[in-house]
Parts: structure tokens; C-alpha cells; sequence
């Protein structure tokens, strides 16, 4: 099934935008139209070696692996020199790069502030050079792209159906509070005053060259500001219209300021807080994903109450970040012009909203409320993407909102975080770490989600949330061939296909295996052995980043990397994780299911006929598939059996994780379920599974049951999702309260509810009263989507995949398959006009 | 599905178990259908809850035409037709060696035998949505009151376990199974269809003489052994049968006469048939497949006529499918009117289900 969102229907539209905002909202959406945009400009140092693109940053989206050569070829071609200060070749590459950065952003790329717009900082799309010198370029390449490099170790990790790794940018919540209530030149003169206090021969070693790179980039902010500064007194001295004339004025006034001084009011912050976020996509060419800004209901709140109390009407405040609204989207003009790439698709800037404070006390405020009518009023729009965090004791007044967003939107235009399940998890990071002085039950609910989903804590943490996508269903594969690929792999770019060997451990002819007990021990051996090997692919990356790719200006923003003088890509955050998603799960424990029923219990078929029928991908078996789609136990039920091997197969493969750390940064392994798109495309390379899925079809999501398997409603699927987790125990048993939690990282988790369920206020209360179920027993976050017509066109097509879908129509259920092509069209038709 | 002699608990024959329900009673609910329902309504949403008996069911979506049912049943009530499988009522014996034997699933045998205390434990996995939405369990059919034993138990376990029931009845029960069941019940969801017994009788098979007894009965336990169990009415408004002026403000006058305000709600369900594929798939000519459903215009006039009927107008409410304005009007729906079948009925006796899965 595809994933369906709820921006696809086009059935909201937006509402309560001024003639300002409308302008930027429907200039914004002239895409490749408009005359300004926000594409990347490409900065060079000259030299015949540079290079100015970092691929490695994408080698978690495979769909991009081909078009490596091409972009850094024609970002190189399209690159602008950039006149060298003297010095710069006797510096380090962080200070080298630091002041490259820097010198780009504020003395090259151009300045404009569009018509209306009350937040200055519109270009930040940079592609700029990596300041390597000859041979450090020479080395790069070897190891990126070398016989042995990095770029040919991910992509065989990729063809062979293991899944993918990298060094990936952004994905880290920057400590934005400090970073207002100090200023910048807070950070400054600390960052010299750590400096002064070095010893001289650590100030002529890595530590001081770390410390003045940042010193220098500690300054970026302030002086593009002052010239947006420049500009906005320019054009407020030729503007005739008063009112924008004294807008332009103010914003002056407020670059002046901030962000280098600590701002005074909402709109300086909400200012400083923009161009604060938007120099760190600067600092690491890269436009976006996962580049989170935590709880900003809170930080802001200081000020929003300031400046309500000094006259600011709520309507501004309004304004003011819908402008904020409006530049999160530029973020998607980097390749604007050369063709999105999948890669700026829908993801993001997460904003959190609400969630509980100390002692679980409810930490919505006004600020919240203002926050939901924005997202509200200028929705469907992609970012910022909003995560609003529930808990047992949300306002009434908050989840009626929130429900009444999703009935207007057809669909959530926002994320649910669940705090107690999420904490839970990060309190096990905590313990598992050894670090419960900094994340414990005092600090705990600080946490915040980084892109979609990913809990980390904020402003002292960077947990790679995105960095390793591993494919469970591997090592059931290995299993099943004793250490071998199922298939022989084939890649369409050269026309060959490689001699099959055994790369995973012999762990024997499953044919002979006498009991599922040792075949669970063959899968088990097979899952100690791909997660390690996702550990030395992430290594290659990881390790090339720390020595050639600094991001001094996002250190400044991190609290650990100039107490230690380390920079952040070298571990120098105070929380150091890189995080383990896991992909495929359901499918895999479906897979195990299915064969310990198939061979072991029932005796359906023998295990040669099994690995045959897979191998053929059930052609000529299609008996045996039926059964092992339709007989066998599946994930996602409620059924206690199937999710104890759910809970069996999350206890394995995350203890294997928490074994490993990468050896160049320090940066210990946590376990999570994000999979992002690769259930979809990794349908193609993994061959079929014992689940009875043919090769092609899609994989199981995140921590979603499989497609089709999920027959017993919402409330089955929340539960088993939320014992995979690890359940509860009683009695505040469990690592917050009764909570449990293996994944710290979080798992997605998305549902597709019928829109009767919305119909009319006593179902309104009733789903509320699901999303209160839900913070009881099901996992740490959740998506809602509602029935859309596309969705139910496609079960007509294809039956066999949603032998689940159930349809409410107030109150009448049916499963849509069962029911005649004529009601189904008229059920169809129904949703269309949202009539149910 | 086999005798368990050794065990002495009693063991109920349950068509299905709906999780996440939310149209039977408060809150978030599971609704239990038992199999076994007294009268036949002809609109009935589902004709597979009237045998007490289990029966098999095929469905051809996910069927792969393997045969092996064929070759499995004892028998011979299975043969393989270009339409697929084909049953011979008259053979099958519903002894589910083919449902068992069938590797898509395809074959099901309606009816499983559940413990109560199975069942609860079923049931009881939800609880932490019904104690956030004020829901809880209820018990349908068919007629879930004449499996008295069973529904005894159950309710028994569930009250221990503090889970808030509720009974939806068609009332065609012997009080003396009502009285039992009572004590253990929160909410009955009542059923009156029809007001005039000789119509009752064309319609179900039965008058409703028993029924408004035992509306009567239920309203007068209540307030005899100060119950707290709480009484919603039910009716099923069908084109051309019930759904009648006269029909609602009969039944409106019979509640506001006798039940009083021991009413707290009163439904009024508007038909729909999309339960016609299970009708051709048993192979039963349905005589309300080809009835339009009523328009929203309709559904609140009947509204309106219940609530000038005497009862407390409050406690009126409609629910259920009605014509799309596209249907109702305009160039569109003239070109397939007149009476292209439209869906969607809920609750006759019971709220419709298909049984595939």
C-alpha cells in the first residue's frame, strides 16, 4: 500500500492569511517560477583539486548513489572563486572551512528580503568548498571514492539487500534556548576565554585550531545580520508605504541586534532564532532534513509573554512565524533547478509543541495554542513539520484541537510523540551509556524529537538518527542459505552478475535443523553478524567525516564541543549516539513466524520447499504462499504468541546493537525504527520472505505491522506495537513508571483511520479517548492518516493487499474488498466528498 | 470447533469479535456477535448470525482456486464451478475440515467456540481504551441472550474485572433470561422495529408482543431493584417497512407510555445494503437489495416525528447512511436513477458485518 499523507488531498485549504502572507505563500508555490529562489550556490577555492560536495551525506538515500559523479561534477563546473584570505593555507580545515563558510555567506551570496516578509535571512543554500589542500583532497578521494573507498562499500552493502550507512548531516536539535539567552556573544567570549585559558602548545595543536575555527564562526551570525541590517535601512529609505517603511525600519533595528545581543522581544527572537537555524544548513551544505528546533513553544514563551505584556497584538505573533513559515520552505529550493531529488521530500524541520514539564506536570501554554493556529491556518504546507507530544495528562482543550485539525486536514498535519514510552527510552539510553548524569528523571522531559521522530535530548546531543538503516529481514535470509544471498546479486548499470559466495557466518543447511530452536540460533548468529557489518560501513563515513568535513559553526551551537575543543563530527557533543534504524521488522518476525509454523509446528512443508519456494519466488508454490500469508501467525494482532516472537526478535537485535560504537568518534550505537522510504524500494532488491511476500513488494514499515496483516483495528495494532516496545511493568516497574521502552530513538508508527470516526462530537470524544488509550499502551509516536480515495482505487486494483481495510460508514463496517465493485465505488465516492 | 468434553466451562458460539467499536453503546468497545438470533428480519444485515448453528462461508477475493477443499470435505458438499467454490447447503455439515484444510482462508467457518473465560481475556486487552473513553464490552448477535449460560459467565468475569457491559437485544427472549442477565449489565441497547405486531410479523416472522413485554420488563427491573443500567432503543428505519410516519410516532408513544424516563437514548438507524454481496454469495434473492436508502431530508423528518412523539425529545438522535446530494438531484443521478441499490444499513438486530477476516 502506499504511504499516504495528509497533504496529498488537497481537500484543506488554507485559511486566515493576511494579503502578506497569502503573497508569500502563493509566491512560495510558484516552485521553479519564481524569480528568486533559494537554490544552491556552488563556492570554490580555486584550486585544480577542490572539491565542493560531500556525497557522503547522502549515501542513506540510495535512489541519489547515481547521481554522485554528475553533482559533483556540475556543482564544481557551476562553483564561483572565492578570493583566499593570505593565511588560509597555513590553517587547519576547520579553520579553513570556518572562515570559507563564513566569508561565502556574508560577503558573496546575495541578500534580498521579499515583499511583506517580516524575518529576514532568505539565501542559505550553499555548496561550498571543502578547503582541502592538495593531498588531504587526494586522500578524500581515495577513501570516498577509491577501489575501497566509501562510496563503493555503501553501495554494495545496498545491492545486496543489507541497507545503507553514512555520515549524514543535520538531525540534531541545536541548543536554540542558550544560544538566545546568551547571544551570540555570549558564545564568543566564552569560546575566547576557553581559548585564552589553553596552554600554549595546546593552542598550537588540534584543540586550539578547533577552538579558533569556531571563534571564527562564532561570528558568522552577527556580521550577516548587520548586513541584512545594511540592506533593510536601504530599502526602508526608498519604500513610500509607511507602514512597511517602518516595518523595515524595525527589522533593521532588530538585525542590528540580534543575533549576536540576546533578544528583547518576540519578534527579535523569533528573528534570531531564524537566522541561528538557517546558517547551520550553511555550515553543512545541507538543505534541511532532520535540522530540528525541539520545544519551541517554550523557549519562545519568555518572550511571547514579554512582548503580549508590552502591546504586541496576537495577530503579529501570528505574522511573524508565518514569514518563519515561509523561509522553512526555501529550504527545498536547493535543487530547485536541477530536479528534486528525493532527497527535499517532505521532511524535516521538526518543531515540537507541548509535552510535560517536571514532574509530569502539562507544559502547554498559550504559545502552543498560537503555534496550532498557524500550522492550521497555513497548511498543507510541508515545513516546518510540526510534533505535538501527548501525555497521560494533556488538556482536554489541546486534544480537542489537535482532533479538529485532523478532521479539517483529512488527515494529521502533525506528528504524536507519546512522552511516557519515549522517556522511558531515553532513560534506558541513560543507563545503557553510562551517562545518567545527563540524561536522568530530573532533565528527562526536556527530550524532543529530531526530524520525524527520533527522541534525543536538546542542545548537548547528536544521535545520527538517520545514520544507519539496516534491513532485520537479512539475517532470516542468511539463515534460510547458510550464510548467502538468497538471490544472485545483479546490477542493471554494468549488465553482471556477481559469482555468489558466503559472506555471513556458515551457520549450516537449515534443512537439516530439527527443531525452530536451531534455527532461531542460525538467526540469531546471522543478526550478530549484519549488525556489525552496518557498524564498519557507518565507520568508512564516519570516520572520513571527522577528518575532512568540521562543521565549526553547528559546534558552537552544541554543548560538549568547546568544553572539549572537539568538533561536533569529530564526537564532541556532550551526547554522543549514532543511531541503528532498523527496517523491515515486521516482515522479519512474519518471516519467523512463518517458517517455525510452516516447518516446525504444522508441517506444511519441509524446509528445502520452503527456501525452493522462495528462491522462485513462489511461482509454482503458490499454495505454500497462501498459507504462509494466510495461516500463519502475524505481528500486529494483539495475539500474544506472535508478538512475544516480535518482542524476541527487538530484544536481539538490540542488544547486538548496544555492543558498538565507531571507533573514530566514540559515538556508541542505539537502537531505533525509523525507515524512512526503504521499505518501499528495498521490496525490489530482498528477495521474497517465508512471510509469503514476493520479491517487489513492499516491506514492512518502521514498526508498523505488515501490510494486510493488521485485521483487528486500531487498538490491536497499538497494542502489539506498544509489547514490541517491551510493554509494561507493573507498579512503576518499568524504566519510567510502568513504561518500557527497547528503543530509545523511538518508532514510527502510522494508522489509517476511517474519516467516520470524526463524524461528529461524541466520535470526536471517542478518539480522543483512542489517543489517550494510545499514550497507554502504544508505542512512543504515531501518524494518522485518514482513508483517501487514491488509497481505495488502489485496493480495487489490488485486493489481495488489503484484505484489511476496513470501512466505517457511520457505523455500518465492511471490509472494503468484500464488498461488490458498485459499493465499493460508492464508498469511494463518498470519501471523496468527505460523506461518511 | 470440536467438543471439549473434559471442560466443564461453558463454551459460547461467537460469529465475530469487533474491536474498536464505536457504534454500539459509550466509548470505545468490543462488541461480541453471538450466533443465534429467535426472529429473521427480512433486511437482515447478517443472515449468517440467524443459525444458531456454525456455518461455512466462502469468499472469493483471496481464494487461489487450489481445490483442496474439494478434495478435503467428507462430504462431497464442495465442487470447483467456473465461479469458484461452489456449497451444497443441503450436504455440508459444517464440520470444518475444509476451513482448516484451506490455505488462503478463504473458507471460514462462521461460529467459533469461545470460553468465557477465553473470551475475556480477549476482551479484556482493550481495557485501557475503555477506561479512557468509558466503553467497554458489549454483547450482540444474532440474539446474544439466548446463549444465557455462557453470556452469564462472561458478563460475570468482565463485571469482576470492572469492565462496563452493555446487552443489545432484539428483545424476542424469555424474560426469565433477561432477569439473569440484568444484574450483570450497564446498558441494554433495546431494539423496537416495528409497532404494529401484524406488520412485526410480515417483517420478522414473529409479532411483538413478547418484545414490548420485555421492554417493559427491562424499564421496571430497573427501577424495581434500583439498577443503574442505562436503555437505549434502537430502530432500524427500512424503506418500505418500518421506516413510516405512523411506525416512529408508535414507538415513540410506546416509550413515552411505558419505558418513561428510563430511556436514556432512542436511534433511529437509517437503511443501507451493502450487505447484498453476502446475500448473492449464499445465494439468497434479498428483497431490500434493490431499496434506495432514505435522504437526510427523510432521516430528519422521521427525527422530528419521534420527537413529537411524547418522549423527552432529548433523547432522539439518527444515525446512518443517507443519499448523497449528487444522488438526490440533479442531471446525474437521473441517468441511473431510478433505484440503482445504494448502501450502507447498521444495526437491524445487529450492526452488519462481513465476515472475510
Amino acid at each position: 500500500m502506499k504511504e499516504s499523507t495528509a497533504y496529498q488531498h488537497g481537500i484543506k485549504e488554507p485559511s486566515g492569511l493576511s494579503p502578506r502572507i497569502r503573497w508569500l505563500r502563493d509566491y512560495y508555490f510558484k516552485g521553479n517560477e519564481r524569480a528568486w529562489n533559494n537554490s544552491f550556490t556552488c563556492w570554490t577555492t580555486g584550486t585544480p583539486w577542490d572539491e565542493v560536495f560531500n556525497e557522503m551525506t547522502f549515501y542513506i538515500v540510495p535512489e541519489t548513489f547515481v547521481l554522485f559523479s554528475p553533482l559533483c561534477g556540475s556543482y564544481l563546473q557551476a562553483a564561483r572563486q572565492v578570493p583566499l584570505h593570505a593565511d588560509f593555507w597555513n590553517w587547519s580545515i576547520a579553520e579553513r572551512r570556518a572562515w570559507f563558510v563564513k566569508e561565502v555567506i556574508v560577503n558573496h551570496v546575495p541578500r534580498e528580503v521579499l515583499p511583506g516578509d517580516l524575518i529576514a535571512g532568505a539565501r542559505f543554500n550553499v555548496q561550498t568548498s571543502l578547503c582541502l589542500n592538495s593531498k588531504e583532497a587526494k586522500e578524500w578521494n581515495r577513501l570516498v571514492r577509491g577501489k575501497k573507498g566509501a562510496r563503493k562499500a555503501v553501495k554494495w552493502f545496498h545491492d545486496h539487500g543489507y541497507g545503507n550507512a553514512g555520515a549524514t548531516s543535520g538531525h540534531l536539535i541545536p541548543g536554540h534556548e542558550r544560544l538566545l539567552a546568551s547571544g551570540w556573544k555570549g558564545v564568543h567570549a566564552d569560546l575566547v576565554q576557553k581559548y585564552n585559558s589553553l596552554e600554549k602548545n595546546e593552542q598550537r595543536g588540534e584543540k586550539g585550531a578547533q577552538l579558533r575555527a569556531m571563534i571564527t564562526a562564532s561570528t558568522m551570525a552577527r556580521d550577516l545580520a548587520h548586513r541584512y541590517a545594511e540592506l533593510l535601512r536601504s530599502m526602508a529609505s526608498k519604500e513610500a508605504d509607511n507602514a512597511r517603511k517602518w516595518e523595515l525600519e524595525k527589522m533593521a533595528e532588530n538585525l542590528a541586534r540580534v543575533p549576536w545581543e540576546p533578544p528583547r522581544n518576540f519578534w527579535e527572537a523569533v528573528q534570531a532564532l531564524w537566522i541561528n537555524h538557517m546558517l547551520i544548513m550553511t555550515d553543512e551544505n545541507y538543505p534541511g532534513p532532520g535540522v530540528s528546533f525541539g520545544r519551541i513553544d517554550q523557549y519562545l514563551f519568555p518572550y511571547f509573554k514579554k512582548s503580549i505584556s508590552e502591546g504586541m497584538e496576537r495577530d503579529f505573533a501570528k505574522e511573524i512565524l508565518k514569514c518563519f513559515w515561509i523561509h522553512c520552505n526555501t529550504a527545498y529550493d536547493a535543487m530547485i533547478k536541477n530536479g528534486h531529488q528525493g532527497i527535499t521530500a517532505g521532511f524535516g524541520q521538526l518543531l515540537t509543541l507541548s509535552g510535560m514539564g517536571k514532574g509530569g506536570v502539562d507544559m502547554t501554554n498559550d504559545l502552543t495554542y498560537l503555534f496550532l493556529e498557524v500550522i492550521d491556518e497555513m497548511s498543507p504546507i510541508l515545513e516546518p513539520k510540526p510534533n505535538v507530544r501527548l501525555h497521560r495528562n494533556s488538556p482536554d482543550e489541546l486534544l480537542d484541537i489537535l482532533v479538529s485539525m485532523i478532521q479539517s486536514s483529512q488527515g494529521a498535519p502533525f506528528l504524536l510523540n507519546f512522552d511516557e514510552r519515549s522517556m522511558a527510552g531515553m532513560i534506558l539510553e541513560g543507563e545503557r551509556a553510562g551517562i545518567p548524569h545527563l540524561i536522568n528523571r530530573d532533565n528527562v522531559h526536556d527530550y524532543a524529537p529530531v526530524g520525524c521522530l527520533e527522541n534525543t535530548m536538546v542542545g548537548n546531543d547528536r544521535s545520527g538518527t538517520v545514520d544507519n538503516n539496516l534491513n532485520l529481514l537479512k539475517a532470516v535470509e542468511l539463515a534460510l542459505t547458510g550464510g548467502k544471498d538468497m538471490l544472485p546479486c545483479f546490477d542493471p548499470m554494468t549488465g553482471k552478475t556477481e559469482k555468489m559466495r558466503r559472506d555471513g557466518p556458515a551457520t549450516g543447511d537449515p534443512a537439516k535443523f530439527k527443531t525452530w530452536d536451531e534455527f532461531w540460533k542460525a538467526y540469531a548468529k546471522q543478526t550478530a553478524y549484519i549488525i556489525p557489518k552496518c557498524v564498519e560501513l557507518y565507520e568508512m563515513s564516519e570516520s572520513i567525516r571527522a577528518r575532512f568535513f568540521p562543521t565549526p559553526y553547528l559546534s558552537c551551537m552544541v554543548k560538549g564541543c568547546a568544553e572539549k575543543g572537539i568538533d561536533i563530527t569529530r564526537g564532541g557533543a556532550e551526547i554522543n549516539f549514532t543511531t541503528m534504524e532498523a527496517v523491515t521488522y515486521a516482515t522479519t518476525v512474519d518471516s519467523l513466524l512463518a517458517i517455525k509454523h510452516l516447518v516446525f509446528d504444522t508441517g506444511a512443508c519441509t524446509m528445502e520447499e520452503l527456501v525452493r519456494a522462495l528462491k522462485d519466488n513462489w511461482k509454482g508454490h503458490e499454495v505454500l504462499q497462501a498459507r504462509a500469508k494466510n495461516r500463519a501467525p502475524k505481528y500486529g494482532r494483539d495475539d500474544d504468541e506472535a508478538d512475544d516472537m516480535a518482542k524476541r526478535v527487538m530484544e536481539l537485535w538490540c542488544e547486538e546493537t548496544w555492543k558498538h560504537s565507531t571507533v573514530s568518534t566514540k559515538r556508541r550505537f542505539r537502537p531505533g525504527m525509523l525507515s524512512w522510504n526503504y521499505w518501499v524500494g528495498g521490496g525490489y532488491i530482498m528477495a521474497a520472505s517465508a512471510d509469503g511476500r514476493p520479491r517487489g513488494q513492499f516491506l514492512s514499515n518502521a514498526i508498523c505491522p505488515s501490510n494486510g496483516a493488521d485485521i483487528n483495528g486500531p487498538t490491536s495494532n497499538s497494542n502489539s506495537v506498544g509489547k514490541a516496545l517491551g510493554g509494561k511493568a507493573k507498579d512503576g516497574m518499568g524504566t519510567w513508571g510502568d513504561y518500557i521502552n527497547l528503543l530509545p530513538n523511538g518508532a514510527s508508527h502510522t494508522i489509517t483511520f476511517n474519516p467516520s470516526i470524526l463524524r461528529d462530537p461524541e466520535h470526536r470524544e471517542k478518539f480522543k479517548a483512542f489517543l489517550r488509550g494510545y499514550a497507554a499502551n502504544g508505542g512512543t509516536a504515531l501518524q494518522i492518516n485518514m482513508l483517501d480515495p487514491d488509497m481505495l482505487r488502489d485496493a480495487q486494483k489490488h485486493p489481495g493487499d488489503y484484505r484489511h481495510l476496513l470501512v466505517r460508514i457511520t457505523g455500518y463496517n465492511a471490509y472494503f474488498v468484500t464488498v461488490g465493485r458498485e459499493l465499493q465505488d460508492e464508498v469511494i465516492e463518498r470519501i471523496s466528498h468527505n460523506k461518511m | 470447533m470440536k467438543a471439549h468434553d473434559k471442560d466443564s466451562s461453558v463454551r459460547g458460539r461467537v460469529l465475530e469479535i469487533m474491536r474498536m467499536s464505536t457504534e454500539d453503546g459509550p466509548g470505545i468497545r468490543t462488541t461480541v456477535f453471538l450466533k443465534g438470533c429467535p426472529i429473521s428480519c427480512g433486511w437482515c444485515h447478517n443472515p449468517e448470525s440467524i443459525k444458531p448453528g456454525p456455518q461455512l462461508q466462502w469468499i472469493s477475493t483471496s481464494c487461489i482456486l487450489c481445490g483442496i477443499c474439494v478434495a478435503t470435505c467428507p462430504q462431497g458438499a464442495l465442487t470447483m464451478t467456473s465461479e469458484g467454490i461452489r456449497i451444497d447447503r443441503g450436504r455440508c455439515r459444517a464440520c470444518g475440515n475444509c476451513a482448516e484444510a484451506c490455505p488462503s482462508g478463504t473458507l471460514e467457518l462462521m461460529g467459533r467456540e469461545w470460553t468465557a473465560e477465553d473470551l475475556a481475556g480477549e476482551i479484556v486487552k482493550d481495557r485501557a481504551y475503555f477506561e479512557t473513553s468509558g466503553g467497554g464490552v458489549t454483547l450482540s448477535g444474532g440474539e446474544a441472550a439466548l446463549q444465557l449460560e455462557f453470556c452469564l459467565e462472561l458478563l460475570k468475569i468482565l463485571r469482576a474485572k470492572g469492565i462496563h457491559t452493555a446487552l443489545d437485544t432484539c428483545g424476542m427472549v424469555p424474560p426469565a433470561h433477561l432477569e439473569k442477565l440484568l444484574p450483570f449489565v450497564d446498558l441494554v441497547l433495546f431494539d423496537i422495529k416495528e409497532i404494529d405486531s401484524k406488520k412485526h410479523r410480515a417483517f420478522t416472522g414473529s409479532g411483538n408482543e413478547k418484545i414490548l413485554e420485555n421492554a417493559k420488563f427491562v424499564a421496571s427491573y430497573r427501577k424495581e431493584h434500583l439498577r443503574r443500567h442505562r436503555i437505549w432503543i434502537r430502530t432500524p428505519l427500512i424503506p418500505g417497512a418500518t421506516a413510516a410516519v405512523k411506525n416512529v410516532a408508535g414507538i415513540g408513544a410506546f416509550i413515552a407510555e411505558n419505558l418513561g424516563n428510563a430511556v436514556e437514548r432512542w436511534e433511529l438507524c437509517a437503511f443501507n445494503n451493502l450487505c447484498r454481496d453476502k446475500y448473492s454469495r449464499l445465494g439468497i434473492d434479498w428483497e431490500y437489495a434493490d431499496a434506495a436508502l432514505l435522504t437526510r431530508e427523510e432521516m430528519e423528518s422521521f427525527a422530528e416525528t419521534a420527537r413529537a412523539s411524547g418522549v423527552n425529545p432529548a433523547i432522539v438522535s439518527w444515525s446512518g447512511m443517507t443519499l448523497l446530494d449528487t444522488e438526490t438531484g440533479g442531471k446525474d443521478r437521473e441517468a441511473d436513477a431510478p433505484a440503482k441499490p445504494r448502501a450502507v444499513l447498521k444495526h437491524g438486530c445487529a450492526t452488519l458485518r462481513t465476515m472475510e477476516d
